[in-house]
Formats: C-alpha cells, sequence, structure tokens
C-alpha cells in the first residue's frame, strides 16, 4: 500500500514536470474517456488508516460512477499556501476552506455557485440555518456545502484532576472555578493545570473563543460591507486579565506559551496540561495521533458567563468557479456522495462509521450538526454500534452543548486579526508587566486600519 | 586576446605538421555581415551564452526590474496591477510593527557579531597552534555546518524546553542555575536565537580563519622573533594584521547575512513571544504570504528594495572605509 | 583525439602561463585540514620548548578537545539517544540513558508515518538538480565569457556580476510571481523542481568562479586544438572540462550543499507536500508528530549528511576553505 503511494507521488511529480517541460496544462479528461475528478481528501502526514478508508472509498465511489475518475489529493488549508495555490490554480476540484474564509472568497468570485445543484439534491432545507449562512452571499446564492463544525469546549485531562485532587465527573462551571481548578493541578502535580494556544494565528482564535464566552463582541458588522473592531472590550480585558493571573500570580501554566492546535495537543496527550480549549474534535488528533490513554480524556463546554456564547467553526466543500459543466457535474455527486450521504443517509452513516472504526479511527466524536438537530440525532442513533469514543467522559459537553448560544467567528480580516491578537497573548503570558490596556488599544487601531483597507 | 608562446607548447605541437592559422587576427579591417559573424563563430559563441542568458533573464535580471516596477504597485494576483505611486513605500514607513523589526534585527545583529564574530577567531587561532589532532579539530568543528539548518534549529527548540527538566535547563541545574525561559520569554528570546545561530555557523567561519591562518608568511613571525616579539605582540603585529582582508569580509557578509536573518526567527517563535523577534525578513514574508486569501506583494517588495538599497549603501561605505584603513 | 595531450600539460610547470590562483589556493586549504606539519604558526620551536608554553598548550589541547566535542558532537549524541527514547523520559530526564529501555519502534514510525524515504528522495532530486544546472549555466557561461570572448562578453559580465551586489531578499516576492506565472510556457511552475532549479542555476558566484578559474588555463592549449580543427564544442567538452576538475568539485559542493540546507524558498514554492524536501517537510510535521517519533526523523534526516561529511571530509573543507579564499 505504502509502495503503490509512493509510485502514485512519484507519477504525480513526473507529470507535473512533465507538464512543466511540454508547457501545457493538465487537462482534465483522460484517455479512456472517463473523466478525471481530482479532489482533495485529508492533510499529508495522515497514518496509512486514512490513505486506506480513502482507496477504499474511492474504489465503491468509481463502482458506482464508472464514468469518474477519482484523484485523491493531499490537501490541507495554511494560510500562505492556499493563495498561492489559488492563484496558480493548483488547486484540487473539490476542497475544502473553513468558514473563516468562504465569505471572502466567495465574495471575491472565487468560489463556484452552487445553488441549483444543492436545490436539486433535495436537502437545501435540511442544513442548519445559522451554518448555511456561512456559504450564502447577499442576494441567498449557495457557494458550497457545509460539511462539518465543531464548537469549542473545555478539554481536561480525569488522571490530573484525580491527582489534584478533584472530581473528574464534575469539571469546572466557571471560569472562577477553571482558575482554581488549574491551580490545584499545578500544585499537585507541577504540570500546568492550564494551557492556552498563542502562536500561528491560534492565539487570536482562542483568546476570541474565551473572550466570547464571556460575553465579548469583537467585531461588528454594519451591514454594508464594512466592519467597527470591537475588540477593546470589557470581556476581552477579563480574558487578558484571567490569563495573566494564572501565569503570574498563579503559576498554573507551565513553562511553554509558544503552542499552537497540534502542540498544545501534544502537551495536553503527553499528560503535562491540565485544561485547555479547543474545538470539541480534537480526540482524534489526541488519541490516535499522539497515544494519549482514553480514560484520561474528558470534554465539557466552556464556561459562559455575562451573556456569551461558544464560538464554533467549520468548513465547507467548495470548487473553484471555472470548472467546465462535466466537471461540475461530478464534483457535486462526489460531494454528495463522500461528505454530505453519511449525513443524511441511514446506509451511508453506517457504512461511513464501519469503515471508519475498522480503520482504528475515531467514530462519534461530538460535533455541531450542520444539517438541522433532528436528522444530526436520529443519525447517532445509526451509527451507535460503532461508536468508539468514550462518550460518557464527554457528557459535560453532549449534554451542555445545545443549551449555549452558538457564535461563528467574526468575519472581516479574520486570520490577520488573529495574528494581531496572537500577541495580546503572548504579551500577557511572557511579560509580567504587560500594559493589557495599551496592548488592546493598540490591537483594536490595527484591526481597524486592516477592515478599512 | 595574449598569445604568449610556451616553449614546451611548442615542443608538444611540433610533432604535427604546421597549419595555417583558421582565425586570421583582426588587423586586417573587415566589414561585419552575417556572415562573418557566422563564421568568426558566432551561432557557437551564442550556444553557450544562451543558457545562461534565459536562465539570468527569466530568474534574475527580470524579477529585478520587476522588484522595482511592483514596489510602485499594488498587485494581487487577482485584478491587474495597478500603479499607486508611493503608497506601498509610505505604508510600510507608518507601519509600527517596522519600528520593531528593524530595531530586532540590529539586536540580532549586534549580539551575534559580539557572540559570533570573536569567537570563531580565537578558535581557529588556537587551532592553528596545535600540532597535532587539527584534523579531528576541525572535523568536529564543521560537525555543525553540515546538520542542515532546519533540523538544527528544530533540535535546538528541543534543548530550548523551558520546563526545569529542558535539556539545557537541566545542565544549568548542575551548576545550580535556575531554570531559564529561553524562548518563552521576550528578554532571552534573541539571545537564545543568536547562541543556536552562533554554534551553527561557526564552524564555517573557523575553515575560512584556518586557511587565511596557514597563508600567514612565516618569514613574518621569523623577523618579529629577530625583534624580540613575545607570542601575544606576535598575534596582535603579525596575525590579525595579515588577517585583515579576510576579517574585513567575514564582518561585512555577517552583518549583510545576519540581517536578512529568517530561519531562526521563522521556526523557532514566529516572530514571537509579542513580536519580540519580528524581524525585517519575517515582515517581508507576512506581508506577502501569510494572508490566504492573497499578499500584500507591493508592500513587501517595497520593504526589501529598501532594505536592499540600505545594505549596498552601507557595503560601499564600509569599503571606502576599509579601503583606508588597509591603505594606512 | 587529435589536440594536444592535456593532461601532461597541466602536470608540467609552464613558465609563462600563469598557475591557475585557484588551484594554488585549494592546495593550501588541503594543508589546513590535515596533520601535516606545515609551514609554522605563530609559535616558534623555541616558544614550544618553553614550561609555560607547554602548559598553556596542554590547556589549549584540553580546551578544544572538550570544548568541541562537546559543541560539535554532543548534540548529535543527545539527538542519537533522544531518537531511541520514549517521549516520557525525554522529557522528564532528557540525560539519563533510558530509564525505561529503548524504544527501537520510533526509528521504524518515523521511517512509515512521516515517509523519510519519500521526503529524502525528494531531497536530493532537489539537490541533484539544482547541482546538474548550475554546473551547466556555470560552465558554459564560464567558457563563453572567458575562452569564446564574443564581442559582448564584457556587458554579459558585468551584468552577471552586478546580480552579485543585490542581496537576495530583493527577488523574493517577484520571483515567486515568475514561478506562478512564467513567461512563455504559461502555466504555473509552482510544485515543480524547475521553480528550485533554475533561480538556484542563475547563480552569478557560480560563473565568477568558474569564469576565474579558466581565466587562468593556458590558453596555448585551446590555440593547439583549434589549429588541429577541434571546434568550441570539442575544446569546451574534451579540453576545458576536464582541466577544470578541481572548480567543478567546488561548485558541485557548493550547490549541493546549498540546495540540501535552503528552506525559505522551497517553502515557497513547493507547496505540495508529495514533492517537499525534508528541509521543508520537518517543520510542516513538528505538530502533527509524537516527539520521540520527531527526534527519531531528525536523527535519520542529520545521519546521511554527517556520514557524507566524514567520508568526503578533506573535500567538504576544502570547499569551505576555499569559499573563504575566495570571497577574501
Amino acid at each position: 500500500m505504502k509502495s503503490s503511494r509512493r509510485i502514485a507521488i512519484a507519477g504525480v511529480t513526473a507529470l507535473a514536470v512533465a507538464g512543466a517541460l511540454a508547457g501545457c496544462t493538465s487537462g482534465s479528461g483522460s484517455e479512456d474517456g472517463t473523466l478525471e475528478l481530482r479532489v482533495a481528501t485529508f492533510p499529508p502526514g495522515a497514518d496509512q488508516a486514512a490513505y486506506d478508508a480513502f482507496t477504499e472509498q474511492e474504489a465503491q465511489f468509481e463502482e458506482a460512477n464508472p464514468d469518474i475518475d477519482i484523484v485523491g489529493v493531499e490537501y490541507e488549508w495554511t494560510a500562505p499556501t492556499f493563495a498561492a495555490q489559488l492563484a496558480g490554480g493548483s488547486l484540487p476540484d473539490v476542497f475544502t476552506v473553513p468558514f473563516t474564509d468562504s465569505k471572502t472568497l466567495l465574495e471575491n468570485g472565487q468560489l463556484a455557485d452552487v445553488t441549483d445543484e444543492v436545490e436539486e439534491l433535495g436537502y437545501a432545507d435540511k442544513f442548519n440555518p445559522i451554518i448555511l449562512e456561512e456559504v450564502t452571499d447577499a442576494d441567498g446564492r449557495v457557494f458550497g456545502f457545509p460539511r462539518q463544525a465543531y464548537a469549542n469546549g473545555l478539554h481536561y485531562n480525569r488522571a490530573l484532576f484525580e491527582q489534584a485532587g478533584l472530581d473528574p465527573d464534575s469539571p469546572p462551571t466557571t471560569w472562577d472555578e477553571v482558575r482554581e481548578a488549574a491551580k490545584q493541578i499545578s500544585e499537585a502535580t507541577g504540570k500546568a493545570g492550564y494551557a492556552t494556544m498563542a502562536t500561528g494565528n491560534t492565539g487570536g482564535w482562542q483568546l476570541s473563543v474565551q473572550a466570547d464566552s464571556r460575553g465579548a463582541s469583537l467585531q461588528t458588522a454594519n451591514g454594508d460591507g464594512t466592519y467597527t473592531s470591537t475588540i477593546d472590550d470589557d470581556a476581552t480585558r477579563a480574558t487578558l486579565q484571567f490569563l495573566h493571573d494564572l501565569r503570574w500570580e498563579d503559576d498554573s501554566m507551565g513553562a511553554t506559551f509558544d503552542l499552537d492546535w497540534g502542540t498544545i495537543n501534544q502537551e495536553f496527550a503527553a499528560g503535562n496540561v491540565g485544561m485547555y480549549t479547543s474545538g470539541s474534535d480534537v480526540y482524534t488528533a489526541l488519541v490516535r495521533d499522539f497515544g494519549m490513554a482514553p480514560d484520561d480524556y474528558g470534554l465539557t463546554v466552556i464556561p459562559t458567563e455575562d451573556g456569551g456564547g461558544v464560538l464554533g467553526g467549520g468548513d465547507i466543500a467548495v470548487m473553484p468557479p471555472n470548472l467546465d459543466d462535466a466537471t461540475t457535474a461530478a464534483a457535486v455527486k462526489w460531494i454528495d456522495w463522500y461528505y454530505m450521504q453519511k449525513l443524511l443517509d441511514e446506509d451511508a452513516a453506517v457504512a461511513d462509521a464501519k469503515a471508519l472504526s475498522d480503520a482504528g479511527q475515531a467514530v462519534g466524536t461530538p460535533v455541531l450538526p450542520v444539517l438541522d438537530q433532528a436528522t444530526y440525532e436520529e443519525s447517532l442513533t445509526w451509527i451507535e454500534p460503532y461508536v468508539n469514543v468514550p462518550l460518557d467522559q464527554m457528557a459535560g459537553f453532549t449534554e451542555g452543548i445545545f443549551e449555549q448560544t452558538p457564535i461563528g467567528e467574526f468575519k472581516g480580516q479574520t486570520q490577520p486579526i488573529y495574528a494581531l491578537m496572537d500577541n495580546l497573548v503572548q504579551a500577557v503570558l511572557t511579560d509580567e508587566n504587560a500594559d493589557i490596556d495599551a496592548l488592546l488599544a493598540q490591537v483594536d487601531a490595527d484591526a481597524q486600519a486592516l477592515l478599512d483597507q | 586576446m595574449t598569445m604568449t608562446r610556451d616553449p614546451e607548447v611548442a615542443d608538444a605541437a611540433a610533432d604535427r605538421p604546421p597549419r595555417p592559422p583558421s582565425d586570421v587576427p583582426a588587423h586586417r579591417k573587415r566589414r561585419r555581415t552575417p556572415m562573418t559573424w557566422l563564421r568568426g563563430g558566432g551561432l557557437s559563441n551564442l550556444a553557450f551564452v544562451a543558457p545562461m542568458l534565459v536562465v539570468f533573464a527569466v530568474f534574475s535580471w527580470g524579477p529585478i526590474v520587476q522588484a522595482v516596477v511592483m514596489s510602485f504597485q499594488k498587485t494581487n494576483l487577482v485584478s491587474p496591477p495597478v500603479f499607486v505611486g508611493i503608497d506601498n513605500f509610505v505604508r510600510v514607513l507608518s507601519d509600527p510593527n517596522l519600528g520593531t523589526a528593524v530595531v530586532n534585527t540590529l539586536y540580532f545583529a549586534l549580539l551575534a557579531l559580539l557572540f559570533g564574530f570573536p569567537l570563531p577567531l580565537l578558535l581557529a587561532v588556537m587551532m592553528s597552534e596545535v600540532r597535532r589532532g587539527k584534523g579531528l579539530y576541525s572535523a568536529l568543528a564543521y560537525l555543525p555546518v553540515v546538520i542542515p539548518p532546519v533540523v538544527a534549529v528544530l533540535l535546538w527548540k528541543v534543548f530550548y524546553n523551558a520546563s526545569p527538566d529542558g535539556v539545557f535547563n537541566t545542565i544549568l541545574g548542575w551548576v545550580g542555575i535556575p531554570p531559564q525561559p529561553w524562548l518563552q520569554s521576550s528578554a532571552t528570546v534573541m539571545p537564545s536565537l543568536v547562541l543556536e545561530a552562533t554554534w551553527a555557523a561557526a564552524g564555517g567561519a573557523i575553515i575560512i580563519y584556518l586557511a587565511a591562518l596557514i597563508a600567514v608568511p612565516p618569514e613574518l613571525y621569523d623577523a618579529a622573533e629577530v625583534d624580540g616579539a613575545g607570542i601575544w605582540r606576535k598575534i596582535w603585529h603579525v596575525t590579525l594584521p595579515q588577517l585583515r582582508g579576510v576579517l574585513f569580509i567575514m564582518l561585512i557578509l555577517q552583518v549583510i547575512a545576519t540581517s536578512q536573518v529568517f530561519l531562526e526567527p521563522f521556526l523557532f517563535t514566529g516572530g514571537g513571544p509579542n513580536n519580540a523577534t519580528l524581524t525585517i525578513l519575517l515582515l517581508i514574508y507576512r506581508y506577502a504570504f501569510q494572508n490566504s486569501l492573497g499578499g500584500a506583494y507591493g508592500e513587501a517588495t517595497a520593504l526589501s528594495l529598501m532594505l536592499a538599497i540600505f545594505l549596498a549603501l552601507l557595503s560601499w561605505a564600509y569599503f571606502k572605509l576599509t579601503e583606508r584603513w588597509s591603505t594606512n | 583525439m587529435t589536440g594536444a595531450p592535456d593532461q601532461p600539460l597541466l602536470d608540467r610547470p609552464h613558465g609563462a602561463a600563469p598557475r591557475p590562483r585557484l588551484l594554488g589556493l585549494a592546495r593550501r586549504g588541503r594543508a589546513a585540514s590535515t596533520d601535516e606539519q606545515g609551514d609554522r604558526g605563530v609559535l616558534s620551536t623555541a616558544d614550544r620548548r618553553r614550561g609555560s608554553v607547554r602548559a598553556s598548550m596542554t590547556f589549549v589541547h584540553g580546551f578544544l578537545f572538550v570544548g568541541l566535542v562537546v559543541a560539535g558532537l554532543g548534540p548529535l549524541l543527545w539527538l542519537a539517544k533522544a531518537a531511541v527514547t520514549p517521549t516520557q523520559d525525554t522529557l522528564s530526564q532528557p540525560f539519563a540513558l533510558w530509564p525505561n529501555g529503548v524504544d527501537w519502534a520510533n526509528l521504524e514510525s518515523a521511517w512509515n508515518d512521516i515517509h523519510i524515504d519519500q521526503y529524502f528522495l525528494n531531497t536530493i532530486w532537489v539537490a541533484a538538480g539544482s547541482w546538474f544546472f548550475q554546473l551547466l549555466i556555470a560552465t558554459t557561461a564560464g567558457y563563453a565569457l572567458s575562452v569564446l570572448r564574443p564581442k559582448y562578453a564584457p556587458i554579459l559580465n558585468a551584468l552577471v556580476l552586478a546580480t552579485l551586489f543585490i542581496p537576495a531578499v530583493v527577488l523574493l516576492v517577484p520571483l515567486y510571481l515568475t514561478i506562478l506565472n512564467p513567461p512563455v510556457i504559461g502555466t504555473s511552475l509552482l510544485n515543480t523542481y524547475w521553480a528550485v532549479w533554475l533561480p538556484a542555476a542563475a547563480n552569478a558566484f557560480n560563473i565568477l568562479l568558474v569564469k576565474r578559474f579558466f581565466d587562468g588555463l593556458p590558453r596555448e592549449v585551446f590555440e593547439a586544438a583549434k589549429t588541429d580543427g577541434a571546434g568550441p564544442f570539442r575544446v569546451f567538452w574534451s579540453i576545458v572540462l576536464p582541466m577544470s576538475k578541481p572548480i567543478l568539485g567546488v561548485v558541485s559542493v557548493f550547490a549541493v550543499i546549498a540546495a540540501w540546507k535552503d528552506f525559505l524558498w522551497p517553502l515557497l514554492v513547493l507547496p505540495d507536500p508529495a514533492v517537499q524536501p525534508l528541509s521543508v517537510r520537518l517543520p510542516a510535521v513538528q505538530s502533527q508528530t509524537e516527539l520521540d517519533v520527531f527526534l527519531a526523523a531528525l536523527a535519520i534526516s542529520t545521519l546521511i549528511p554527517v556520514v557524507l561529511f566524514l567520508l568526503f571530509q578533506r573535500l567538504f573543507l576544502r570547499g569551505a576553505g576555499l569559499g573563504g579564499a575566495v570571497k577574501g
């Protein structure tokens, strides 16, 4: 299997080189009349099980659609490469983008309009309206298929809770309790009781998660396509003060303050972090990639205070706008089959769950439904026999999440502003005398300058 | 073309019957036509020049000219470029991050000069004096240079683990020094980067100095001894002056290299914490490549041009100065 | 072959023909890297007999040995140890030797899950292509500018030299846009190795090196060959290239090392993981890989260049010393 993949990669490389040599773009038709569809698969470096599962699914799809030849392309949405791939035309025919970029892309005309296709498939009215809004433009046209969504949650290490004399079955429900628990964990175990991401835009992302839970609103849409930055907000200030106090007064955040999504998962899985906030879907990464013992994992909702809500996100399956009709039709078929049917159809859902569980992947990790809640809850009963995650250790989340107000990420210049907000988090964690008010005012002004461009 | 006739070459040629030279020297006046061009080897000349011409035109001269043009344009890859005058320069100069980046870059360059410049020289002088083990020492000193720089940085990132059980903190613990935050504090982050950079680069400089030390004419030392010079005076009055040329060059090359430092801040910290390691090149990278929805290519080229012009002026002034010192 | 026998010619002393300067330097550079008792340094034989000097030299030996072993070899040994140590042990007791046993599986996981083999092949591919194109351009251009010397040679020479004074940073963005949208061929070079090879070939330093070497070759040989009816291609292939092995070796070492070390450029133009070299891939997988496996991956990526270095030590060190000599 590995060697065949290597050959495939070598083949792709050779093709690319040959294409460059001949100075021609690769057409989408192949010799035997089948249509070649290049689809995004998963981030590079995924383990063998993921490749095996995909090969299996690819074969099934091609059997049902013999005129389409699926070519899986390793794909990962990362800021620097996405723009280049977009500009260079090297994106696959089907790929995914996070909600945060979808608005800008569709406003720039860089995504295919799929309104008619969504209508035709007949599940337009089944989407969770909050989520469908992410891919709809001002005229009500739809530019993609929301395919997965998550809400942020508070992940905690049950083993560290026990060592610190805390009850792992009643995790903290307010930020003050979080602080208290963090202090106890770090005093009892010497590990970081609480940690937060701080680099590569994830610091800004999690700062907005934590500020939103305290009732912040970081940006106001003015309704005319312009936005006003409102980062300089009491809830943001409270969040930064909270992090500062945990770091400098309680010393309960360990010694590493340059974590990002991947490294905080590593630290947590290695048992060095008591609690952190992140998307509800990291269980797979923790257990499969970093060998965390499933028994140690706990997930609950993020404390919400003062009218705060829980920030969520997700991504959508989209196509570039310049595909020909045949490719568009094939791409829609693939999206429907690969991403959507397992949410809608019992047989597809069961087949998917079975394939995942056979491949040793997690089944049943809590997510936010992209379809309406009734369909979602029904789908959970279909796959019940295959669920292989400790759902009872995630009860705090699954029971609490529908009580919380879902909030989407702010839309204007999301990632650049997250980058600015990284500095806020880094400042309070690495400088005891950081002037939070001055920093907030500065970042607010810089964010507004970005929005005014 | 000089035509020095070597007697031995004449010998070698003597075995063969002499032939009239095919290429008559150009003292006879001739009209240049395509035919004479062709017969004079114009086509084969072109064949040898062509690869270089194409590669340089497309990947060197072209982009250099484009850099100047782009710095006055707004380019986003989607819509055609628009001429915007000096807007890019104004935007860059009014960016609060520019000041931070310039100060950080100067700080890095200064620390690198303090740590990284004298140390290899000292080691090279020591190594050139030992009689045995020179080969072993050169190899050991050069080992860090062989490690791919990316691997070195990623490895040192592990060394810099700020917990008391980190690699460096454990070593400090052996001698009773409390754990340091290394990359996790604005105060210690830059010296940490410079420490790694010095470690990674010292071997190369040592080998260059060793080569230069070997080239010092031994007669100069003999003469100095006749004048009664001791060891330190020999170093001061013979060794260092003899190395002056290579030292001057190494200094300016180091300044040029450190003012374009990218790898260490990019991989160690991404510019953090709180922009404490944001360097000029990292800022250029951020302008151009960080935003997923299209870069500010105009600003990025404007800043690179300003840096390039500054470095060119600096080198020019430096060579003027050192020229004067060298002749004194 | 009808031309003059080139090999014996080089070995014979040829009075009037200037001895290639670089050849001489290479010879001297080699002395630096061996234990041969060559020319004297600062210390005279008399100095070395003095007790205080002998004591100091013992100290210097000890200092060099301990210092260089710790700094040069230490990190590599630690990496080798950590590569087969479970994550928890590395984190909590970085200097303990396998308190909980050796974890050989790390190496296997690094090889199979990170696909080191694939990225290693990519690295070799990047380096091999860069080497080939750099040699191709440097030798053809050097030959044209030094030996053929068409009328326009001085202009070309000046244009090539001028690029030496432009810092690489200026090229970053425009070159990147050139790769995205190259002239004539009309398709993006992104994710193809051409995007790395061709810009690397536009290297003025190589051309300068090779041209200076060619300038020093005895011209009589070319003339004699020409007299024998050898065309410019024949002279290039059968006479100039075989005589230029030393400089080709040096340019090769520079080219391969530079390609091996390059990070920012391949990061930008090879976003597709399937074609990335190790230097780009390793930082990208770091956050998705457990520490022990990641360290094993670093160790494997280090092993190969270190082994190459130990095998070809002399070539490396001569190249490095020569680099300095040329700069100076």
